[in-house]
């Protein structure tokens, strides 16, 4: 029963590994546990969680972006420049995010227009997007950013920056718009089953075209927020954040191959990889113990679900052959799923099963 | 056949891009042209294509390596800490390389036991290895990102050993190139590689042991990917857990520029090895004509998108030319 939920709702199980966490840091001293370390690293992880959002888009549709890392840094430093060539905080970001949402078009027109795999494409436009920034910069940093715009992630209302707050209405729209809009659901359409989708009218290439897109402003959004957070933007910011945000949409259940997860499941899985860089913080511990707990339990997390995934599988084909392999108990079959499996039924059918 | 053709004019094609590169560069700046530039300036990026071409296996196979990057640190990390104890320098070396085929056989076996998709796999075990390099270079006593140094003089100076008149590092790599050519193109295993990246499931049902020869071709990319490191850590005289967090992408891209199918099935070791270069002298090119560094990345990353493109759009235009002329066939016989 618990496995059929936590299979249902893949959300469910990243949540029961963040209560573990924060239990472990309870254990160690209650007075961590309280809302103040909640908003703590709900604030650390504004960056993660935007880009999750984006990369969750981009997955549905059984796409893959590497270049969000690139197109932070561009649009950092677009707005750093812009910001202290002395334009408005508004009119920076507005550009920033336009030059994010240019990346995202290109981005999409080679894997959705010319048919480039997601991966290749990105992986060219990794490395073309961060030499725009070194050309940009000058291979310099950007320091001296106005107050007004640091001040965005500063406390402000209720114990939540201006950007917290964004970051709150971007994640509920964002999961809404992919949950229950219908460009949102051909989104997963898309990433299903691209020629059945095409099929039943959606157009494919726009739909990817626009994922792509979205995921580039958002990336630009991420890394106006990095920059108002740090205060200053070096030429790297924003440099191996593809792997963190694609690790935190896998943890929360959005599948590689397309089709499946939510942004609920997204951010969750951004909290977790941020709450062990705080919760390691709070235990006292050195921070490099963060990428080996982060790898072991993303691993762990991916070959359970998989194990799981494969046995329930193989439970449901069973019960959709079992008359033919066993005649006397093909008139049982209405019992659930879980009722009297042979259990060396089950082994020779999963055998025989070739893997995916 | 007419596959095999069209592979073969893609590697003339980088080949003649190669040549032309070369004498571009040179002739803007013609100390380019002296043999020991051209062989010296390898070692700054020959590790990427000594891993590239043992993650052309993988990738040939369908799956992918994320973890080749952190691999390289973990190996460099694993050396620095048994020197630091006082193990032999060459013991030292053999367990990097141990290392790394573990840790790549462990991929294997991640991928076979969840049946998860590799990148997804991968990129969880870069973090456990990159992060285990990193709490190993702690423990060395080498605070986060800095490096162990003070090795062996004679570890140190095999970067700059001459074999025939090529460094060690390029030699070992041009060695890995024959060997890896004839491994993938010449052997039962690399028949096995090509099939199942093809067809997994034909694979299997054609009696193809799919996860030991999956194994293999990871565990290869793991030595390899230390091996690498251990090149880095002679190289630079210190090894950091960081080495190769900027290899990955660039082995990938010499792979797919290589004219691997990113999807699996098709690839050769000579395309991987071509690319390696073009991309790595493009790099070493432009810097030696005051390009800056940064945007040589960006040109190497345009001129990947751009042969990609190209490459996608000619083959949408010949499948378009050939629905064109069964179609024009077609009508011609109803008339």
């Amino acid at each position: 029963m618990i496995i059929r939920f936590l299979q249902c709702h893949r959300e469910a199980s990243v949540a029961l590994i963040i209560l573990a966490l924060f239990a472990g840091l309870g254990l160690v001293d209650p007075t961590y546990l309280s809302v103040d370390t909640f908003l703590l690293v709900y604030g650390n992880s504004l960056i993660l969680f935007v880009v999750a959002v984006g990369a969750t888009m981009v997955m549905a549709t059984h796409g893959l972006d590497v270049s969000i890392g690139s197109i932070m840094g561009l649009a950092a430093a677009i707005a750093g420049i812009l910001m202290n060539h002395h334009y408005g905080v508004a009119v920076s970001i507005g550009a920033a995010l336009l030059a994010g949402l240019a990346c995202g078009l290109f981005n999409g027109v080679l894997v959705a227009l010319l048919r480039v795999s997601a991966i290749v494409a990105t992986l060219g436009t990794l490395g073309l997007y961060r030499g725009f920034v070194h050309l940009l910069t000058g291979g310099s940093w950007i320091e001296g950013l106005p107050e007004g715009f640091k001040a965005l992630t500063h406390e402000r209302y209720f114990g939540l920056s201006s950007f917290a707050w964004a970051v709150l209405v971007l994640l509920i729209v964002s999961h809404a718009f992919l949950r229950w809009t219908k460009f949102g659901r051909s989104m997963f359409a898309v990433g299903d089953n691209r020629e059945g989708a095409r099929l039943i009218g959606i157009r494919v290439g726009w739909v990817q075209l626009v994922a792509f897109a979205l995921n580039g402003v958002l990336a630009a959004f991420a890394g106006v927020v990095f920059a108002s957070q740090i205060g200053f933007i070096p030429n790297t910011a924003g440099t191996g954040m593809e792997m963190r945000a694609i690790a935190s949409s896998v943890l929360g259940g959005v599948s590689l191959l397309g089709g499946t997860g939510t942004v609920l499941g997204a951010a969750l899985g951004a909290f977790f990889m941020t709450s062990i860089d705080s919760v390691l913080v709070l235990l006292r511990l050195e921070a490099y113990w963060n990428d080996i707990i982060a790898g072991a339990i993303l691993l762990i997390v991916l070959i359970t679900d998989g194990k799981i995934r494969e046995t329930v599988d193989s439970l449901l084909r069973y019960q959709k052959y079992r008359k033919f392999l066993d005649p006397e108990s093909g008139s049982a079959s209405a019992a659930g799923p879980h009722a009297g499996v042979p259990s060396d039924a089950v082994l020779t059918l999963t055998s025989s099963e070739v893997q995916k | 056949m007419n596959a095999l053709h069209l592979l073969k004019r893609w590697e003339t094609v980088l080949a003649g891009l190669l040549v032309a590169e070369i004498a571009l560069f040179g002739s803007m700046n013609p100390a380019f042209f002296a043999p020991s530039t051209l062989l010296y300036s390898t070692s700054d990026f020959i590790h990427i294509g000594i891993t590239a071409l043992a993650l052309t296996l993988v990738i040939i196979t369908g799956g992918i390596d994320l973890s080749v990057g952190s691999v390289m640190g973990l190996s460099a990390i694993t050396l620095g800490l048994l020197w630091t104890r006082g193990v032999d320098i060459w013991i030292a070396s053999i367990a990097a390389l141990a290392v790394g085929a573990l840790v790549g056989g462990l991929n294997s076996l991640a991928i076979h036991i969840s049946k998860v998709n590799p990148l997804v796999i991968t990129l969880g075990s870069g973090f456990l290895f990159g992060g285990t390099a990193l709490v190993l270079s702690g423990l060395a006593g080498a605070t986060g990102y800095e490096g162990i140094s003070g090795f062996d003089p004679a570890f140190v100076g095999l970067a700059n050993i001459e074999i025939v008149g090529v460094p060690l590092p390029l030699a070992l790599f041009l060695v890995a190139t024959i060997g890896f050519m004839a491994l993938l193109h010449r052997t039962r295993f690399g028949r096995y590689i090509y099939l199942i990246g093809q067809n997994p499931r034909a694979a299997v049902y054609s009696g193809v042991p799919v996860f030991r020869t999956l194994t293999i071709a990871y565990a290869l990319t793991g030595t390899m990917a230390a091996l690498s490191g251990l090149i880095m850590a002679s190289y630079f005289g210190s090894a950091r857990s960081d080495f190769g967090a900027t290899a990955l992408m660039p082995a990938i891209t010499a792979v797919v520029l290589g004219g691997t199918s990113i999807y699996g099935g098709s690839g050769t070791i000579l395309g991987t090895a071509l690319a390696a270069l073009l991309v790595g002298y493009l790099q070493s090119g432009l810097q030696m004509v005051g390009v800056s560094s940064h945007v040589s990345s960006a040109l190497s990353g345009a001129l990947l998108v751009v042969v990609v493109a190209l490459r996608s759009l000619t083959e949408m235009g010949h499948v378009y030319y050939l629905h064109r002329r069964v179609l024009k066939k077609v009508g011609s016989k109803q008339q």
